[in-house]
């Protein structure tokens, strides 16, 4: 008899630890800081505990408590997120199917269509004019779905065309300024002359690769926005005409002409910036600091991101970072519409800039921090992130987007295939996609 | 009689936590992946699922990139399948025949099964690389650079000698452990009757191992129809999906595509042919092991 009630206990155990997993909201008093009157809020970030951002983030929910004591209580969690995107991710479609969403949660930007046209997160609260324009513009349209603000962040993000100013006063070559990027057919003509440069030393005028992930799309998108191009129309909902247009077809024939011509090499090759070895590269801002730490001998300069031959001031260089949203299960909005806007204000900015080296995303943080003026690679990038910064694709199907348009950059720029057949293929694959939120 | 039962209630409480957690994690989740094969089940919006028949078998075998992961998992077999058996086998033979230094070499091809996967494939890409130790031995020699892992033709082979040598010494071990256990006795009549050396090997060292070569046979196979890792590191299942395997197209569309449904109907798939390859492997290494029972019968008359 005893066994059986052993038995039974263990499979009661069991089934406890895995049904347990429903949160129970802890009461006041079962967490320190939190007090009778004070309405709780749970927050949930990508990152672990222990690593600088992470560090940044419990600051700001700190300060958070602090400000708002008597009133709110953030509680935070880590949740880690693997370099493929599991982790994090799994967590949150277990919690969607389980309802046991937090109150605010970090997206990061390209998913923040899909999880609005899911309804996993909801519009925030009304912000007030003055609220919002604080933000850079950038960061309002990323957070921007239908119409409606669904999240804020606290980063922004932005590449650089890098040159090495040795290699480019050697062969008499000037950058152009900001308002007046080299053009398409300009900088074929600039990586030509290069070219014999760079073979002597070894190398290409352009280091560049199309890797498989969020790179590819994050980096050469641009192009596609700055020869008048788009991958999907306005709502998302729609790639037929748009992502196989013939402006695009244009585009990828044009990154095939720099591999045909040798300008790049077709297999990558590791550290050829880094070791004088490209006049040009495209990587994200933290190169500057990688260069500046690591590089001391690479002169560094940022020139303005390439154009199309037809570009007509629109906005087109990579942005877009991970952003706070209040999820659709919080039955307070208000307070958390506060705690998006604390944890993506000027404060959580300049924190996870001091901690990370982040580009904040407010106006303000920008100014208060020295390097942003003082910096001439910094100031760059922050006037390009600022004046010409474009989100990418805003669609709920924005996965297949990506690893469609990094899959017909490699097999057309690469492998040689066709372009206009590459991009009709992948029109296909997105329309599949899209179906479900065409019913 | 009672006594019977008391056991038996032993055996359960025994049983019954191994019980309850392969039902949770083993059997339910099979169970539920048969099922929402035949549902449209997003990650995102599990509210909106619906049955849609056997909508997602058809549509997989027209998906063009469905077909190209089967068959890429399918070449992987097929190279690593003979590569790492008859490596295996060969390493055991040549370190059973040295006399010094044998713990230093089953050492040194034992440590890259050890270590982790992920930090093998990334010292790998590092050989591999253009400007790698790879292509500057081969430079030495007069060979051009070779892109190896960046170009569509050679990935692929590239990856599963890769996984051969991280594999290979696993199955060493274990032959390893077969050859030492053959009576030496065998090779002592042998050597009377003026055996060769080839003689030896096929007449008693063969059929001595033949349940460890279906064992390795059959277990090397599985895991090569797994692979997914080294791709994910190395090559991102490029270029042009020349190394994206099935696996790897199953964790992709459930987790970065949030289609569940359509994951689960490739999972089984997958696992169906995976079984009906097993069976067939069974069949065969049975019928010669049933056809030696018989030549032993004979020849012992």
């Amino acid at each position: 008899m005893k066994r059986i009630f052993a038995g039974a206990g263990v499979l009661l155990l069991a089934i406890c630890s895995l049904t347990g997993c429903g949160r129970k909201e802890p009461a006041p008093g079962d967490i320190a800081g939190y007090d009778q009157g004070e309405k709780y809020l749970s927050i949930w970030v990508h990152t672990i505990e222990d690593t600088d951002e992470g560090e940044a983030y419990k600051e700001a929910v700190k300060r958070f408590n602090e400000e708002y004591d008597g009133q709110y209580f953030a509680d935070i969690e880590f949740i880690p997120r693997n370099d493929s995107g599991g982790g994090y991710s799994d967590k949150i479609n277990a919690s969607v199917m389980s309802g046991d969403l937090p109150d605010v949660l970090t997206v990061d930007g390209p998913n923040i269509a899909a999880y609005a046209a899911n309804h996993i997160i909801q519009p925030l609260a009304e912000l007030t004019d003055e609220e919002r324009n604080v933000y850079l513009e950038s960061i309002l349209e990323q957070g921007t779905y239908d119409d409606k603000l669904y999240a804020l962040g606290a980063m922004e993000s932005s590449v650089g065309l890098y040159y090495n100013k040795e290699i480019l006063r050697e062969a008499g070559i000037e950058v152009p300024d900001q308002e007046h990027p080299w053009t398409w057919t300009e900088f074929s003509e600039i990586l030509n002359q290069l070219k014999p440069i760079m073979k002597e030393k070894n190398g290409y005028p352009l280091d560049m690769t199309f890797p498989v992930g969020e790179a590819t799309i994050y980096y050469y998108a641009p192009f596609i926005w700055a020869n008048g191009g788009d991958l999907v129309d306005d709502e998302g909902l729609l790639a037929e005409g748009y992502f196989n247009s013939e402006q695009n077809t244009e585009t990828i024939q044009y990154f095939a002409s720099l591999v045909e011509k040798e300008y790049m090499s077709a297999t990558p090759i590791d550290k050829l910036f880094e070791s004088g070895r490209a006049a040009f590269k495209f990587d994200g801002a933290w190169e500057v600091n990688t260069i500046y730490g690591s590089y001391p001998d690479i002169e560094l300069g940022v020139a303005p991101y390439i154009v199309g031959d037809g570009w007509n001031k629109e906005r087109y260089t990579p942005t877009g970072s991970w952003a706070y949203a209040a999820s659709s299960k919080t039955k307070n909005l208000e307070g958390a519409t506060e705690l998006v806007k604390w944890m993506s204000g000027v404060d959580s900015g300049l924190l996870l800039f001091e901690k990370t080296n982040s580009l904040p995303s407010t106006y303000d943080a920008f100014e208060q921090i020295k390097l942003f003026e003082e910096d001439e690679n910094y100031k760059a990038l922050y006037y390009q992130l600022s004046t010409y910064g474009h989100p990418r694709p805003k669609t709920p199907v924005y996965p297949q987007v990506s690893t469609s348009f990094q899959q017909v950059l490699e097999n057309v720029a690469l492998g040689g295939m066709d372009a206009k057949t590459e991009l009709d293929k992948s029109v296909e694959r997105i329309n599949a996609k899209l179906e479900r939120y065409r019913r | 009689m009672k006594r019977k039962k008391s056991n038996s209630l032993l055996g359960m409480a025994f049983f019954g936590p191994a019980l309850v957690l392969l039902t949770v994690f083993l059997f339910i989740p099979m169970i539920l992946t048969l099922v929402f094969s035949f549902t449209d089940f997003f990650a995102l919006n599990p509210g909106l699922t619906h049955f849609v028949g056997f909508e997602n078998y058809t549509n997989i075998f027209q998906d063009e990139l469905f077909l190209q992961s089967f068959l890429n998992t399918v070449k992987f077999v097929l190279i690593i399948v003979p590569c790492q058996s008859l490596g295996a086998l060969g390493l055991a033979l040549l370190i059973n025949r040295v006399t010094i230094c044998k713990k230093y070499f089953k050492v040194a091809f034992f440590v890259p099964v050890v270590m982790s996967l992920a930090v093998v494939s990334t010292l790998w890409m590092q050989i591999y690389s253009p400007e790698g130790i790879l292509n500057t031995l081969l430079g030495n020699l007069g060979i051009a650079a070779q892109p190896f892992i960046h170009s569509a033709k050679q990935a692929l082979p590239s990856i599963a000698l890769m996984s051969v040598w991280q594999g290979v010494g696993y199955q060493m071990i274990i032959f390893l452990g077969g050859l030492q256990a053959i009576n030496p006795a065998l090779y002592e009549a042998a050597e009377m009757d003026h055996a060769s050396g080839w003689q030896k090997f096929k007449d008693i060292t063969l059929p001595e191992l033949k349940p460890l070569c279906v064992f390795v046979f059959i277990t090397v196979t599985i895991g090569a129809f797994r692979m997914i890792v080294q791709p994910m590191v190395m090559t991102g299942g490029g270029p042009s999906h020349s190394t994206y395997t099935m696996v790897y197209n199953i964790y992709e569309t459930g987790t970065v595509n949030w289609e569940i449904g359509i994951a689960s109907t490739m999972a089984i798939v997958f696992a169906i042919f995976v079984m009906i390859l097993t069976v067939i492997q069974s069949i065969l290494t049975r019928d010669k092991e049933e056809k030696k029972h018989v030549n032993k019968k004979t020849k012992n008359l």
